[in-house]
């Protein structure tokens, strides 16, 4: 098991320093330069070329890449210079409404996900499989922003359920705050059950049909304690590699739903960033994203290990 | 029943009561108490001039409750004291005194002074602190505490109009405290002290902005609200569902968000507020690049304009056309504005007399909105024979091209300001970085030179219509739509001003 977690923390280190240099090469790339966003798009060229030399802008590019890398390593992420705030202090206040949005979206995609797919699983190819499957495609094809509208119009609007948009701090009001997060984890639910329903079904397939379950059925055991205790553990691999993707993907993936619901979370910290032409907040957000994604798929492949034993002991 | 056993004479006591409650209730019709919550587009990121450079309209908004401005505009657009009583100007009208209103403090308990005032303007224009907001007071040489109550503006230009122009609560006009700014330091961006009616509560960046009543307020009696809470809602249907919810009291729009107005103006819970304002999104010809040397191509394009279906096809409607830079906002009324007709046929004539293919390019920002300007643009001016290639390019890209003139054709706007010398000289005076069209004329330099040196409005007005023939009649720039600015609330909150350049101020309004 710990030459299989050293092997995978190997392959981590080249990963992530091509994460810091897509991240720095892409916002050196972007239209727009530091020094004018800083000074106002009227600033005479003289105050920008000044203001460029004394940030080192003029400094070629691999040269500004490793100084910026050196400070990343020593954990300096630089300042907004709109607020004045560092970067991850910034970020780690709006981290938290992200991850509760992230872990209560995932939550609901499995509630609905994983019962229906072992339903649909077992009775294959009957009418409420048809139904199931055809209408997870549907839910699909549906985009988030549209979910997001009808949900919205339903229940804030016409039956004054649950609040519009915004978001209430936990401290404050606890039973607010988890109200405010139901319509965005909703909305994002509603996109993601199907995709884990539907791996479900077809791994559960393929596991109903092994010997041992076969076995297990001769055996005269409950059908509930076989599907959930024999079949759902081996058949949940895929499902697990999904699930870790999709919460890497709504660490930041979640800008449209913060965004239509007014959640101050990270998503609308980069959206902001991009309006505000804030190049180090962006830099540092982007990169905290797609460490975040490496790590946390570090973590899915060490639950596999977790899950089937033959991957930890490398005979996979 | 229990009513029944009353007598009558203490129900008609009762009812008489009652009606005295309600004439008086029309008497003093506003109404102390009570806490609104508005929607904003933007997020906010600060209220530090040094920090932020710039405000836009939701940093404006809160910067409305939080400070004052040593004037404000009246109904009418005139300034009138705020934090300054009274002022006097020099002759030439580049020297401004202002004498302070006595025993006004900050939040922070701190006593506001002409040393305040000074110390808030050097501070955007030292160097060292790199602010952009500095470009805004280019104008404004030095700024001097005479005595405690007494500050004088020394300006590089003349500006008949100077109280006016320092009335709004854009980045350089509120007066923050010096105190907290010193000793806050780069906390001070989050942590803003003014004199304000109201003073900041909390504030969780990208959430909300919490305001309450300053009860040591200045103007006694005022405000009325006990709470403002700004909420930034980024997506145009989920601000207009929070208001229909009950959310939100007031939310921020514009006409691109032409259905929600149609909607909430057939609503009678709800309230659509307009302004329009002074100035127009404009468009500046390049007059020393082909085919724009030649007069007749810039007017026949000019012709080809159809506004109002313009309008209809990108804002249903909304949108206010113009025909000239000041707008119905401003004090400057034309008669005769010298705007060009809409005349397909005369301009297809123009185009033929030019004897030449008009092909050129256009800049254009890269938004939706700027892509369905430039495609409509595209269309009119195909139909009468000239051929427009769109350049998508970056906004700050459009002010960079702009300003090193490499661009045929591209898209500006004049800002509702109190006066329109600041623009109007800038934008058309020979040698000025903004002349963009690079179009020079005597008669319009010294129509524009006497505009800002005279102080009587009749006669400026004169000289700005004047202006507008000679840009109009030769087609230099042209002008498309008004600035005309939004905000929806429930028609029970009651007292919101004109919105001067989009400034939605929710600092003197009550609850009805």
């Amino acid at each position: 098991m710990l030459g299989y977690v050293g092997r995978r923390l190997l392959h981590l280190f080249p990963v992530l320093l091509a994460v810091t240099l897509l991240t720095f090469l892409i916002a050196s790339l972007l239209p727009g330069d530091l020094a004018v966003a800083i000074l106002g798009d009227q600033a005479t060229p003289e105050k920008v070329a000044a203001l460029r030399g004394q940030m080192g802008l003029d400094q070629p590019v691999a040269w500004r890449y490793l100084h910026w890398l050196g400070d990343v390593i020593h954990g300096e992420l630089g300042r907004s210079f709109r607020t004045g705030e560092t970067v991850l202090a910034t970020i780690g206040a709006r981290l938290p409404v992200s991850l509760e949005l992230m872990i209560m979206a995932e939550l609901a995609g499995l509630l609905i996900g994983v019962p229906l797919g072992i339903l649909c699983a077992v009775r294959q190819g009957g009418s409420l499989d048809r139904l199931l499957t055809g209408s997870a495609f549907g839910m699909l094809s549906v985009p988030a922003f549209l979910w997001a509208i009808l949900l919205i119009y339903l229940f804030a609007v016409e039956l004054h359920l649950l609040p519009a948009t915004g978001w209430v701090p936990f401290e404050e009001d606890a039973l607010g705050n988890l109200k405010s997060f139901v319509l965005p984890a909703l909305t994002l639910a509603l996109g993601e059950w199907p995709v884990l329903m539907r791996v479900l079904r077809s791994d559960m397939i393929a596991t109903l049909q092994e010997d041992y379950i076969a076995m297990a059925k001769a055996k005269g055991l409950r059908p509930a304690r076989i599907l959930l205790v024999h079949a759902l553990k081996p058949s949940s691999l895929t499902l697990v590699t999904v699930s870790g993707i999709n919460i890497g993907r709504l660490i930041g993936g979640a800008i449209i739903v913060e965004t239509i619901f007014a959640l101050p979370g990270i998503g609308r910290l980069l959206v902001g960033a991009i309006y505000t032409r804030d190049f180090i907040i962006l830099q540092g957000v982007v990169l905290f994203v797609a460490v975040g994604f490496v790590l946390l798929n570090f973590a899915v492949d060490m639950l596999y290990a977790v899950l089937d034993p033959r991957i930890r002991h490398g005979r996979a | 029943m229990q009513i029944a056993m009353f007598p009558r004479a203490f129900l008609r006591a009762v009812l008489a009561a009652c009606l005295i409650a309600i004439m008086a209730g029309t008497a003093t019709a506003q109404k102390r108490g009570g806490s609104i919550t508005v929607g904003l587009e933007l997020d906010i990121p600060g209220l530090d001039p040094i920090k932020v450079g710039v405000y836009d309209t939701a940093a404006e908004m809160a910067a409305a409750l939080l400070f004052d401005t040593l004037t404000t505009l009246d109904d009418s657009g005139k300034a009138v004291p705020k934090l300054a009583e009274s002022w006097t100007h020099s002759d030439d009208y580049k020297t401004w005194t202002y004498k302070l209103r006595p025993g006004v403090k900050f939040h922070d308990g701190t006593p506001f002074n002409a040393q305040a005032v000074a110390f808030n303007i050097m501070r955007q224009k030292d160097p060292n602190n790199h602010c952009r907001c500095a470009f805004y007071i280019q104008g404004t040489e030095k700024v001097e505490a005479v005595d405690d109550l007494t500050v004088v503006f020394h300006l590089r230009d003349p500006a008949v109009d100077h109280p006016a122009l320092i009335a709004p609560p854009a980045v350089n006009n509120p007066i923050h405290s010096p105190t907290a700014m010193q000793k806050l330091g780069d906390d001070y961006n989050l942590n803003p002290v003014g004199t304000g009616p109201f003073v900041l509560k909390s504030w969780l960046a990208g959430d909300r902005l919490v305001l309450e009543r300053n009860p040591d307020y200045w103007n006694k009696g005022h405000p009325y609200l006990d709470r403002v809470v700004l909420r930034p809602l980024p997506d145009a249907q989920a601000r207009f569902a929070s208001l229909q919810a009950g959310e939100s009291d007031l939310v921020w729009d514009d006409e691109f968000d032409a259905d929600n107005i149609m909607r909430a103006r057939k609503d009678s819970a709800l309230t659509v507020h307009s302004y329009t304002g002074s100035g127009a999104a404009v468009y500046a010809f390049n007059t020393k690049v082909a085919p724009f040397e030649d007069a007749r191509v810039r007017q026949a394009l000019v012709m080809a304009l159809d506004r109002p279906r313009w309008s209809q096809v990108v804002t249903n409607g909304l949108a206010k056309p113009a025909t000239n830079p000041y707008g119905e906002g401003s004090w400057v009324k034309c008669k005769d504005d010298g705007a060009l007709p809409y005349d397909p046929a005369k301009a297809r004539q123009l185009i033929q007399e030019y004897g030449k293919p008009v092909a050129f390019k256009m800049l254009v920002t890269a938004t939706p909105r700027g892509r369905a300007n430039g495609q409509v643009l595209q269309q009119f001016w195909k139909q009468v024979g000239a051929d427009m290639e769109i350049e998508q390019v970056d906004q700050t890209s459009i002010v960079t091209r702009a300003f090193a003139r490499s661009f045929q054709l591209t898209p500006w706007r004049i800002i509702d300001l109190a006066d329109p010398d600041v623009q109007m000289f800038a934008n058309f005076h020979t040698g000025s970085p903004v002349a963009l069209a690079n179009y020079s004329n005597p008669e319009l330099d010294k129509l524009l030179e006497h505009a800002r040196t005279t102080a009587d409005k009749e006669l400026r007005t004169e000289d700005y219509c004047a202006i507008s023939r000679l840009i109009n009649k030769e087609a230099i720039w042209f002008w498309t739509f008004q600035n005309t600015y939004y905000a929806i609330s429930k028609s029970r909150l009651k007292g919101l001003p004109k919105m001067y350049s989009g400034i939605i101020d929710v600092s003197d309004t009550w609850l009805e």
